[in-house]
Parts: structure tokens; C-alpha cells; sequence
């Protein structure tokens, strides 16, 4: 209870540049019950913040595009395929 | 070759000739089955990330190579496929390095204001570190198929505009949506120094689509 208050309130004080590295984080790792607390609480009133959410979620849905449109190519050619494994067996030769 | 210093009952005069061959087959049984498993999503990142099928085969190549040379470093962390997929990043980034060392001299220099390279993100805050100014709502995803295709166009653009540490993680981690602690394997990177390459890139590709998408930035009254 002592480390969720402190953490929500360390992020209360803390200025919006701190924010932002915060949200960013929480995209790779979860962040501690305080700290999601405290950005909830600053994002109702920080129009700045929410607008900032807002992009990098749209960022996100841009990149599941990308994603599909890498994943709708073809895979590995065939004359490709069979060229690597060439190099494969004159590199095993060298060794 | 003769190991006088191995105990006799251990290993024949032969077995290493034998031992080393069969390790040398063995690396190149992993290797063929490499590209047969995971060729595919190699290429598809290769091709997608230089769009040239000459340097996506030439990068897909030299990945194995260097996994089939560095395969006893393989600590087995992380997946078979980040592995692999962390070496073509590292592959793509040294590619992409080459490429601007060539351009520089044409490039012209970056101004510290331009939005795009906004790496400090400096004037997007003011000094007590709050928001400068309220950036603009950006055109929705889904309003036509037309307006994806730009979007991502500018997206991708502005990927490739980062330096080349920054943008392979943002492949690894946004695009291909690999597992943050994979990441930091397949890079070789810590917890922090993956969070914060991930901050300033995803800072700099915020800006950099600010610029594309023409929007005008509100000051904060």
C-alpha cells in the first residue's frame, strides 16, 4: 500500500516529459499498480498526455499494417533458397 | 594432431577428425533447416525493410552464415526465430549504416529544430518539462484503404529516417511484435537501454508523422 501510494504520487509530481517515457515503457513492460494509477489520474486532465496515447496507439495500429503487409509477401523464392544453400555447402567447406 | 594429452579410453586418434566433421555437419544440417523453417520470415524482413531482392538474399545469406559461425554463442534465451531475427536486424542496421555513410555528403545537415530527428525532444516541452504545445489530431486509420496505404508509406519512411539501432528495435518490437525481454536478447541489450532506444524512437517517429501528415501544432494557453 506504502509503494502503490508512493508510486502514484512520484508520478503525480513528476512533469509530462516524465510521463511520456512512462507510457512508453508500459508498451514493453508493465509498470507497478502505483505508477498505472498515477497516469491514469494525470491523463483525465492533461490533454497533452491523452493526445500523446492517442498517437502512439495509432502508431501501433499502423505498424499491425505494416506487419500484415510483410506477412502478405511471398516467402523465400526458390532460386534464392537454393542459391543459399550453395553458400551454405561451400562455407561448411571452409570450415 | 596426435593428442598425447588425452586419456587413453576417452577418445580415439580418429574421433577428432570425426568430432570436428560431424560438428561442421551438424551446423550445416541447423543451418538448412534454418532457412527451411525460418527462411521465410527472414526474407519477408529482409524485403520489407530494404525492398531490393538482391540485398534481402545477400542479408538472408550472411545471417545464416554468421548463425551457422556463431552457433555454439546461441544460449538458447531467446527463440530460434528472434535469434535469427535479431542477427538480420543487426545485419540490416550495418547495411543502412553503409547507405548513409554514402549519402552524408548529399544528405543536407539536419537542423536540431526539425521535428523529424527530434531525438532530446527538446521543444516539445517547455523548461519546467509540461507540454509546449498540444499536437494535432491525426487522420484515422480506417478512413479508406487509400489513406492506410499513405499512412503507412509515411510511417515507414519515417523508420527508416531513424538511425539504424533505433529502427531495427522498432521492427523487432512494434512491427513484428516480438517480446520486449527477446528483444533485449537478440540485441544484446538491457531492460533500460531497450526502453529508452524504444522512447526516443518512438518520440522521433511521433514527430517525424507530425511533419508528414502537414499538422499544425496548437500552443497550450
Amino acid at each position: 500500500m506504502i509503494r502503490f501510494v508512493r508510486d502514484m504520487v512520484r508520478v503525480l509530481c513528476s512533469p509530462c516529459r516524465d510521463h511520456v517515457a512512462l507510457f512508453s515503457q508500459q508498451i514493453d513492460t508493465p509498470l507497478s499498480r502505483g505508477e498505472t494509477f498515477g497516469l491514469r489520474l494525470h491523463i483525465l486532465y492533461c490533454g497533452g498526455c491523452r493526445r500523446f496515447i492517442e498517437h502512439l496507439r495509432h502508431m501501433q495500429s499502423l505498424g499491425q499494417v505494416l506487419a500484415q503487409q510483410a506477412e502478405n509477401q511471398s516467402g523465400l523464392p526458390a532460386d534464392v533458397r537454393s542459391r543459399i544453400h550453395a553458400r551454405l555447402a561451400k562455407a561448411t567447406k571452409k570450415i | 594432431m596426435v593428442d598425447t594429452d588425452v586419456p587413453s579410453g576417452t577418445m580415439s586418434e580418429a574421433e577428432p577428425v570425426y568430432g570436428a566433421s560431424r560438428a561442421v555437419d551438424s551446423r550445416e544440417v541447423a543451418a538448412r533447416r534454418w532457412v527451411a523453417d525460418h527462411g521465410d520470415i527472414l526474407w519477408k524482413f529482409a524485403i520489407a525493410r530494404t525492398k531490393s531482392r538482391d540485398i534481402a538474399e545477400e542479408i538472408v545469406q550472411e545471417t545464416v552464415l554468421a548463425a551457422m559461425q556463431g552457433y555454439q554463442s546461441f544460449a538458447g534465451g531467446s527463440s530460434e526465430r528472434t535469434w535469427l531475427l535479431g542477427i538480420a536486424a543487426h545485419k540490416i542496421a550495418d547495411y543502412f549504416r553503409r547507405v548513409r555513410r554514402a549519402q552524408s555528403a548529399r544528405l543536407p545537415a539536419i537542423s536540431p529544430d526539425a521535428t523529424c530527428v527530434c531525438a532530446t525532444c527538446r521543444g516539445m516541452f517547455n523548461n519546467k518539462g509540461m507540454w509546449a504545445c498540444i499536437a494535432g489530431k491525426w487522420p484515422e486509420v480506417n478512413q479508406s484503404e487509400a489513406e492506410k496505404i499513405e499512412q503507412t508509406k509515411a510511417l515507414l519512411a519515417c523508420i527508416d529516417a531513424l538511425p539504424p539501432g533505433q529502427s531495427e528495435a522498432v521492427w523487432l518490437r512494434d512491427i513484428l511484435g516480438i517480446p520486449a525481454g527477446e528483444v533485449c536478447k537478440a540485441m544484446g541489450l538491457t531492460d533500460t537501454n531497450l526502453w529508452s532506444r524504444m522512447h526516443r524512437a518512438r518520440m522521433a517517429m511521433r514527430s517525424c508523422l507530425e511533419t508528414k501528415f502537414g499538422l499544425r501544432k496548437e500552443k497550450v494557453q
